[in-house]
């Protein structure tokens, strides 16, 4: 052989004690003191939702220190962007985030608008909310479930999924699809509501309400739960600044920074609904956070669902797949389900955006758990990733 | 200490109470549907979005399609081969590949004549990566209800002209010699 090192290709100094793997861990385990063990949480790992690799530096129970490993999803989603015309990267704005994809549907659209200066019929952008609103909902259900069970639970997930399929049933009516939405168009929406969407939504509110009581006595004042969460990873204010975090683990730090009241776009502003912030800033105040956000977008919805004007859902003239955007420069943000989702996009004029730059809470969140994870036990640090409520294809684009 | 009693009891409610809800939902009638024994209610696939297919324009196995090829300008992923036939504006060959296909509708949505649409076949199997490369043309004309006598339909639009063109000539002809007889027979006719 040629004396090349299957079990150490880059040739990292082995020392002794240290944890011979990859160069992430041989640059972790480097620093790592010699009674501690390296630990790798995932890329595999059911708890950390989809690829996410943390290494852990461990003494005993305890975490002393870990470090995200990210990149096991990224599709190059922004160089994607790039040889693409803006119609055709419309599709790829319903696979960034699974869970939420109206969110970076409207934040892709509404930059464009913004660019081109399109103006949206007020029946579309009445639609656009009572959509985004939902498919929040759905992803907030995902994620209560999937925090359940990351925290040994795993009956709540079921029950989450049955509304989660009614809403999904909702979307599928104007969507056509049930994961990978892609709903927005430029200058609107590509479908109109039928008397079914109107009728399933309707039924749905109070429906969920009335769920949302079984969550409570199931879930959240369950004492297992509540001990296992209440004090752990608490994120104050100016860590949650420093790291640009933004969405539920900002408000429940005690900020009601919402892009739909401090940046408004669309019709929010016609809208009464309150921003929720607050109790506290553990994870035990994230999880009644989300919950509590559920119930402001069903407030929204039932006002949009009532008022919803007629006229068209698309402008008359809207661009098609073969649009030119003008040259300049621009920035849209939105409210994703787990904060602030933006889009900065730069076109010369050519056939293709010049540069589209996303930014994905995601990302900005999970760089809090290196910091709030430092001195907790493995099992505590699972709550904390869980309530984070990272998406990994978000994270990674 | 009588504090921290009364805490633990509380949470021993709670744990009743948690007991109490999932065996509601254990008694309680089934949610889910076992497919293939059962299956969804065709209204909910009423906008679903399955392979493509071309849209019939007759019973005879046409399309619309008249191969401006804007369908495969506009698709993102380049699934679709689009190649004009010899006589007329009729495609000789639609090769649609599903393997690359996002569903985006970019292609549905370009058509002029809305020649291509989303089918509902939600159930579709394919056991090999060639069986999804799909000819829409074979498929459309698989769904023929009925066979075209004149064999092309370039044939039978001639002859459909012709007919019109007899059918208009005997009208005016019968308009004709109705207004030669037009006073007569206007008199006659019931108020």
């Amino acid at each position: 052989m040629s004396g090349f090192n299957f079990i150490n290709p880059f040739g990292v100094r082995e020392d002794p004690g240290s944890f011979v793997g990859d160069r992430y861990t041989d640059n972790f385990s480097r620093k790592a003191r010699r009674d501690t063990i390296v630990l790798n949480l995932g890329p595999q790992h059911p708890s950390t939702h989809g690829v996410l690799r943390i290494l852990v530096e461990m003494e005993g129970e305890y975490i002393l220190r870990a470090e995200p490993v990210l990149g096991y999803l990224h599709r190059m989603h922004e160089k994607m962007a790039e040889v693409k015309t803006p119609w055709q990267f419309i599709p790829n704005m319903g696979r960034v985030d699974y869970l939420h994809p109206i969110s970076w549907n409207w934040a892709y659209v509404g930059a464009v608008e913004r660019l081109a200066g399109i103006e949206v019929p007020e029946r579309a952008e009445y639609l656009r909310i009572i959509s985004c609103e939902l498919n929040r909902i759905a992803s907030h259900l995902m994620w209560w479930g999937a925090f359940v069970m990351d925290l040994g639970g795993v009956t709540p997930i079921l029950y989450a999924f049955e509304e989660r399929e009614k809403i999904n049933d909702i979307l599928q009516i104007v969507t056509g699809s049930r994961l990978t939405l892609s709903y927005f168009r430029f200058g609107g929406v590509s479908t109109d509501i039928d008397d079914r969407f109107e009728r399933l939504t309707r039924e749905f509110i109070p429906y969920l309400r009335e769920r949302l009581k079984m969550y409570k006595a199931l879930v959240t004042d369950n004492i297992i739960f509540r001990r296992r969460l209440e004090g752990i990873g608490p994120m104050d204010l100016d860590l949650c600044q420093r790291y640009g975090a933004t969405g539920p683990i900002l408000r429940a730090a005690g900020l009601a920074y919402d892009t739909r009241r401090d940046i408004p776009y669309g019709l929010y502003d016609r809208f009464e609904f309150d921003i929720p912030c607050g109790p506290s800033n553990d994870s035990y105040g994230r999880y009644l956070l989300r919950l509590a956000e559920v119930g402001t977008s069903l407030d929204i919805i039932e006002q949009a669902i009532e008022s919803i004007p007629d006229g068209p859902i698309k402008i008359a003239k809207a661009p098609k797949a073969n649009y030119k955007l003008p040259a300049g420069e621009t920035f849209f943000a939105v409210e994703g389900g787990r904060g602030q989702v933006g889009v900065h996009l730069v076109s010369d004029g050519g056939q293709c955006p010049y540069r589209i730059k996303l930014r994905a809470p995601g990302y900005s969140n999970l760089s809090l758990f290196a910091e709030a994870a430092k001195g907790t036990l493995l099992a505590d640090a699972i709550a904390i990733l869980g309530s984070l409520d990272l998406v990994i294809p978000e994270v990674d684009r | 200490m009588f504090k921290a009693i009364i805490d633990n009891l509380k949470g021993l409610y709670s744990l009743l109470v948690g007991l109490f809800i999932t065996g509601d939902f254990f008694l309680s009638p089934q949610k889910t549907t076992h497919y293939p024994r059962k299956v969804d209610d065709p209204e909910t696939l009423k906008s679903y979005r399955g392979p493509l297919e071309l849209v019939p324009a007759d019973n005879y196995g046409n399309g619309k399609c008249i191969s401006c090829q804007m369908c495969v300008r506009a698709c993102p992923g380049h699934c679709l081969t689009v190649t004009k036939g010899d006589k007329g504006k009729e495609p000789k060959v639609y090769l649609y590949d599903f393997t690359l296909c996002c569903l985006c509708a970019a292609c549905v949505e370009s058509c002029p004549t809305g020649a291509i649409r989303f089918s509902h076949k939600v159930y579709m199997v394919a056991p090999t990566r060639e069986a999804l490369h799909l000819d829409l043309i074979a498929d459309l004309k698989s769904r023929a209800t009925k066979i075209d006598p004149m064999g092309t339909k370039a044939a039978r639009l001639k002859v459909a002209k012709a007919e019109a063109e007899a059918a208009k000539a005997k009208a005016d002809a019968e308009d004709a010699a109705k207004a030669k007889a037009g006073p007569a027979g206007s008199a006659g006719a019931p108020a």
